[in-house]
């Protein structure tokens, strides 16, 4: 909430355009700043403008492909970070056989190749009904906007977590986390305890936490064999790729799997975690992935349904069913018989791009299912997958079959390699 | 502000909505990049590209992955859906790409072993290594290395369209070869067309 109160003081002392002199991007392009308590419109636009809020598998995929379907639209896409760092095989940081630099990528691909204008801020309010964006130093006008913000934790679900700040680690958005927390695996003494946490579905990449396990069981069987993994799930089984994770597994006597065992409160002095049936389980390490809801800017701006945590949408064309002009894709949907991946999210920018293309042009949006596909790493070397095909059926997306490769192998290590480099290129390049 | 420029100047060239959304087919073959890259042209080793491939053989490989004839669990799904969608405007679309051949580096010694090795494979797949229709064989030419490999390897083992009488003869000519001449094979067909 820091956020929120810079901007109201800054509001408040009627100094917000000074803040902004000194960014980049097109900052100046709002005119001279001007001391007044309005915030103005930062780039006034005579043409068709598109606003994407959120420059990760889904926003950025969706700001590219509106650019390179109707060049003759301008595509703002808001998002804080200045690199795109891929969660998909970032479980492979934690065991050494990725470095985080491999998962790094830049902007420029969109800036250069695109010409997609880049505002590297957090949206802080969407206003639906004049057709706003609001950032911490005035606000932008839009035709329609793409929001993408992905998940956001439910922090408050477990008790401890909120104050327990860096000590515990999500490493759930790849990032400083990510490194952070492949450090504290390394630093484990050879017979530590390294304790992770499954929270309840729905959350980001269903099978992630599960190859998760396995890259953690993985690196403590070959560096540090008397050490162990405790993997506690809140759902009653693994949730995805059962059978074939429980045979990977066997590899792993190293791991220890409790079903139904949510974690409801971390102790970071104790360095203990307790289940909600008040087991307690003391860690050397430990990795609390918390329960997700969709991207807080989704909530604030009310897009979310009576849950409070997902966004429902129109399965044609992405639009939110709460407000018009408005498509919300990506991990911060909800209704669409589709996971959390990012497979998905990169279609769905697809999708939406050529919906938002199709409605501005005045024509109708074309039916466009979706397509996902998700690798898991079981060690340094092999992969597996789930593979699900969709039609779209009276409107509805509708799965057609889910297939799950027959094991793991080298081989589809190799296609998931495939996969992420050319579904990169697909958002950024 | 360079950003701008480039906008500008694409905004001035094309004209409203001339991109991929108008190119038959692209609302169906749009999921299709996120393994075999933009337009069907791969940058990675172990995917086909699919630019520039005949309709008639990607027509076949979506019939052959949706009945399983040819196991794949990642193209049977999704050959299903092509199914739905309709095959001859998927098929259609990539045809209509521009072929380009990989950039997945090779080594020049295997690639002149290849070369020495190919003599048989040139009576089904032609000396260019272009394929023929009438033959049933598939164009070779710039494919990655990684995935022609893998598919001779899969022949080998008899886990490419397992059982196809057509097939036979390639399959006994593929065991024949040790993975070393068969890595050089790759590599030469690989290197045709760069
Ligand atoms: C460990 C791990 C492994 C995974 N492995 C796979 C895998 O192998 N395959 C697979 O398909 N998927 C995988 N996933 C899932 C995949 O990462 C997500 O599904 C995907 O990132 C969702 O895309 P998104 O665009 O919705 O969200 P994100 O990619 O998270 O992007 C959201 C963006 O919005 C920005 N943002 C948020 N709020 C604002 C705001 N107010 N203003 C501006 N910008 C904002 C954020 O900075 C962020 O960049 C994995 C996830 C994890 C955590
Ligand atoms: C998850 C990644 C993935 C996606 C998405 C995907 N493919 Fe594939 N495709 C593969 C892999 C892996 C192979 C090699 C399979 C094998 O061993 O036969 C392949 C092979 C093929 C082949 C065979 C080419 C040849 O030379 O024999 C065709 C044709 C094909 N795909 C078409 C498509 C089409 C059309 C789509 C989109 C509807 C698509 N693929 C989507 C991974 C994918
Ligand atoms: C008797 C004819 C014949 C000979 C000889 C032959 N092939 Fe083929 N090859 C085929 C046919 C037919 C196919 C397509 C199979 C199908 O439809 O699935 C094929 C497919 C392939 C493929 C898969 C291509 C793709 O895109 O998936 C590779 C690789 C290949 N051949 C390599 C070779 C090499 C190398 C040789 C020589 C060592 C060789 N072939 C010899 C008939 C032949």
């Amino acid at each position: 909430m820091a956020r929120m109160t810079r901007r109201d003081f800054l509001k408040a002392s009627g100094s917000a355009a000074f803040a902004v002199s000194g960014l980049a991007g097109c900052a100046s392009m709002g005119g001279a700043p001007t001391a007044t308590t309005t915030p103005s419109e930062l780039m006034p636009t005579t043409g068709r403008r598109v606003i994407v809020v959120g420059g990760g598998w889904a926003g950025a995929t969706a700001a590219k492909y509106v650019r390179m379907e109707d060049p003759s639209l301008e595509v703002v896409l808001i998002e804080p970070n200045r690199k795109f760092i891929s969660c998909p095989f970032s479980n492979l940081v934690l065991s050494g056989v990725r470095s985080i630099g491999s998962l790094t990528f830049g902007y420029n691909g969109l800036r250069e190749q695109h010409g997609v204008k880049i505002l590297h801020e957090s949206a802080t309010a969407i206003e639906p009904d004049t057709r706003r964006v609001r950032l911490d130093r005035g606000f932008l006008s839009y035709e329609r906007l793409i929001v993408a913000p992905g998940i956001d934790f439910q922090t408050e679900q477990i008790e401890g977590l909120a104050a327990a700040g860096d000590r515990v680690l999500h490493a759930w958005k790849a990032g400083p986390q990510t490194v952070a927390l492949a450090r504290q695996l390394k630093e484990m003494p050879d017979g530590g305890v390294f304790v992770m946490s499954v929270p309840p579905a729905a959350y980001r990449c269903p099978p992630g936490p599960y190859e998760r396990a396995c890259q953690v069981a993985w690196y403590l069987k070959t560096r540090k064999p008397r050490a162990k993994l405790i993997v506690l799930d809140a759902n009653q089984n693994v949730i995805s790729k059962t059978a074939l994770f429980r045979a990977a597994w066997q590899a792993y006597p190293n791991l220890e799997y409790r079903a139904s065992s949510k974690v409801v409160k971390v102790d970071p002095e104790a360095r203990e975690v307790t289940t909600e049936f008040g087991d307690k389980v003391r860690y050397d390490v430990v990795n609390v992935i918390p329960p997700q809801r969709a991207g807080a800017i989704a909530v604030q701006a009310d897009l979310v349904g009576v849950d409070k945590r997902w966004c429902e949408v129109d399965h044609v064309t992405y639009e939110s069913v709460k407000a018009k002009n408005v498509h919300v894709i990506g991990d911060s949907t909800i209704g669409i018989p589709v996971p959390k991946s990012g497979t998905i999210a990169n279609a769905m920018g697809k999708i939406a791009a050529t919906a938002v293309v199709n409605l501005i042009n005045g024509r109708p949006a074309p039916q466009m299912p979706p397509a996902n596909v998700c690798y898991s790493w079981v060690s340094d070397s092999e992969a597996m997958a789930v593979v699900n095909a969709y039609r779209i059926d009276n409107g509805k997306v509708v799965q057609i079959e889910q297939k799950l490769t027959p094991g793991q192998s080298t081989l589809y290590a190799q296609h998931a390699t495939a996969w992420a480099t050319s579904i990169w290129a697909d958002i950024l390049a | 502000m360079r950003a701008l420029v480039i906008a500008a100047a694409l905004a001035a060239a094309a004209p409203a909505a001339a991109g991929p959304i108008d190119a038959p087919g692209f609302t169906k073959a749009f999921s299709c990049s996120a393994c075999h890259g933009r337009a069907g042209a791969t940058r990675a080793d172990a995917v086909p590209s699919l630019a520039g491939m005949p309709a008639w053989y990607l027509k076949k490989a979506i019939d052959d992955y949706a009945a399983g004839r040819r196991p794949s669990p990642e193209m049977e799904p999704f050959s299903k859906m092509v199914k739905t969608l309709g095959v001859d405007e998927v098929a259609g679309y990539f045809a209509a790409q521009p072929r380009e051949a990989s950039q997945i580096k090779v080594d020049r010694t295997a690639v002149v072993n290849g070369r020495a090795a190919s003599a048989t494979c040139a009576a089904c797949h032609g000396e260019d290594g272009r394929g023929d229709a009438a033959k049933g064989t598939p164009d070779l030419t710039g494919q990655p290395p990684g995935y022609l490999l893998n598919q001779m390897k899969l022949f080998k083992a008899e886990k490419r369209s397992p059982g196809d009488a057509t097939l036979t003869s390639i399959k006994v000519f593929m065991k024949s070869l040790d993975d070393a001449t068969l890595a050089d094979l790759a590599a030469y067909y690989s290197s045709l067309g760069r």
